[in-house]
C-alpha cells in the first residue's frame, strides 16, 4: 500500500520537472545557457560584464530627468530624503559624511550594475543597455568625474576612475589574532575547567601557569563554587524536588524566602525544629518574615517529598 | 568646471530655471576638530541675466545652506542665453551661461 503511493507521488515529481538531472540526488535540471546569461548580470571593477552600447552625457541628461529627477533630483542632490548621487567630495571624515557616487563609491562599474539591476525603482531592469550607459555617463557628470562631452561605451567606461578608490583597500588582517602552538603545549588531558560561569567561557585554562585570569576580558569574578556539604539521602533526594518547585523563591529569596546556602537567614528557623519547618512547608506560612504557599505551591506534591527538600534546604544552609 | 549648474526650460513664455550653486557656505559659526573657528565663507550676491538684462536677484547670506539650490521663473524664451553668476563674502566669483531650451 504505501510502496504504491510513494511510486504515485515520485510519478509526479516526475512529470513537473520535466528534465531530470543525472546527479547523484536524480533531482533537478541543470541549468540552461540562456539561464544562466539572465542571473549573470554583475560587472566587475575591471569591466568585465559590460555589455556592448554606448551613451553620452547628452542622452543621459533627458533620460535622467524622465526617469531618475523625481526622487535623485535634478543635480542629483536628492528629494527629499531619497539617495543623493552627487556632491559631499570631501565630507567623509567630518561630522557629517556624505557619502555618493562621487564622494564615495570607489567602483564606476557598480553605478552599471545597479541600475541595470535595480532602477528605475517602480520599474526595475526596464532600461535598455544604451539607456543604462547614457544615465550612468550623466550621473558621472553630475558629480564632476567625466566632462560634458563624454561618451560611455564598453571601453570608455571601464576606464573612468572613481575620485575615493584610492581610499579603498583590502583588510589583510588574520581571522584570529593567536598564534597556534606548535610545540612545548599544555596537555590537553590536563585541562581543569577552574570556573564554568553562565555565558563566560573561561580562557585562562589553556595552559597551566599562564598567569591569565579566567576573566581577563573583563567579566566578573567566576563565582566560588558552591562549598559541597555532605548530604544525608533525604536530602539528596529532595534536591530534585527543590529544584523543581522550591527554587523559583528559594534560589534568590523572593517574598521573604531565606536563600538557600544563606545560613544567617536559616539559623532561627532551623532552631524552632525539624516539625516546625515541615509544618509550615506542608501547610503554608504567612507571617512577618514573608509568605509560603503550600508545598510551594506544588500540591502534587506528597509530604514526604516536601519534607526531602527541607531537609536539602536546611543541610545545605547550615 | 563652473560651480554652477543650471537647468533652464521656457514653458509657455515663462522660463522655469533650476540651478545648483556648489558652495562651502560656511557661516563662521562652525569649529573645527581643534576648537578654530572656521572662517566664513558664504555667497553674497546672486545675479541672472537673459540676454544682458538682469531678470533676477538675490542677496544671501549665512542662513542659505551648503551648495544653495535655487529655482525661478521669469517671461523669456527659448534660445536666449542665461547667465547666472554669484560673488562671495572674499570677493571670490564664478559664473554659467547656458541657452533656454
Amino acid at each position: 500500500m504505501f510502496k504504491s503511493l510513494n511510486l504515485g507521488v515520485a510519478a509526479i515529481a516526475l512529470a513537473m520537472s520535466g528534465a531530470v538531472s543525472a546527479g547523484p540526488l536524480g533531482i533537478g535540471s541543470t541549468a540552461t545557457a540562456e539561464m544562466i546569461a539572465g542571473w549573470d548580470i554583475d560587472i566587475r571593477p575591471d569591466g568585465t560584464g559590460l555589455p556592448e552600447g554606448q551613451g553620452s552625457v547628452a542622452d543621459g541628461e533627458g533620460l535622467y530627468e524622465a526617469k531618475c529627477a523625481s526622487c535623485h533630483g535634478l543635480f542629483g542632490e536628492g528629494a527629499g530624503r531619497w539617495p543623493v548621487l552627487a556632491g559631499g567630495e570631501g565630507t567623509l571624515d567630518t561630522l557629517h559624511p556624505e557619502k555618493t557616487v562621487g564622494s564615495y563609491w570607489p567602483y564606476a562599474s557598480t553605478l552599471w550594475d545597479y541600475i541595470h539591476r535595480a532602477m528605475p525603482y517602480p520599474a526595475p531592469q526596464s532600461l535598455t543597455d544604451d539607456e543604462v550607459y547614457a544615465i550612468s555617463a550623466y550621473v558621472l557628470y553630475l558629480n564632476d568625474i567625466v566632462d560634458e562631452d563624454f561618451v560611455a561605451t564598453k571601453e570608455s567606461f571601464a576606464q573612468v576612475k572613481m575620485p575615493n578608490e584610492p581610499n579603498f583597500y583590502i583588510d589583510n588582517r588574520p581571522d584570529v589574532q593567536n598564534t597556534r602552538c606548535m610545540e612545548d603545549c599544555a596537555d590537553p588531558s590536563e585541562f581543569t575547567i577552574v570556573a564554568t560561569v553562565n555565558g563566560v567561557t573561561p580562557t585562562g585554562h589553556f595552559k597551566e601557569d599562564s598567569g591569565v585570569a579566567a576573566n581577563h576580558y573583563g567579566g566578573d569574578e567566576p563565582k566560588a563554587a558552591a562549598v559541597e556539604v555532605a548530604l544525608s539521602d533525604a536530602a539528596t533526594a529532595g534536591q530534585a524536588v527543590y529544584d523543581k518547585a522550591c527554587q523559583a523563591c528559594h534560589n534568590m529569596g523572593i517574598a521573604g524566602a531565606p536563600k538557600v546556602g544563606d545560613a544567617g537567614a536559616w539559623v532561627d528557623r532551623i532552631a524552632t525544629g525539624m516539625e516546625s519547618l515541615h509544618s509550615n512547608a506542608i501547610n503554608g506560612y504567612q507571617g512577618p518574615n514573608g509568605v509560603m504557599p503550600a508545598k510551594g505551591g506544588n500540591m502534587s506534591l506528597s509530604d514526604d517529598e516536601v519534607k526531602n527538600a527541607v531537609a536539602y534546604m536546611v543541610e545545605s544552609s547550615r | 568646471m563652473s560651480s554652477i549648474r543650471i537647468k533652464a526650460k521656457d514653458r509657455k513664455g515663462l522660463v522655469d530655471v533650476k540651478c545648483l550653486m556648489k558652495h562651502n557656505m560656511e557661516t563662521g559659526l562652525r569649529k573645527d576638530k581643534s576648537g578654530k573657528k572656521i572662517p566664513e565663507h558664504w555667497i553674497q550676491d546672486v545675479s541672472a541675466e537673459s540676454n544682458g538684462k538682469v531678470v533676477f536677484s538675490a542677496a544671501f547670506n549665512t542662513s542659505i545652506s551648503k551648495d544653495p539650490y535655487l529655482s525661478f521663473a521669469f517671461s523669456g524664451k527659448k534660445g536666449d542665453s542665461l547667465k547666472i553668476s554669484w560673488k562671495d563674502n572674499t570677493g571670490v566669483t564664478d559664473s554659467a551661461e547656458t541657452v533656454i531650451k
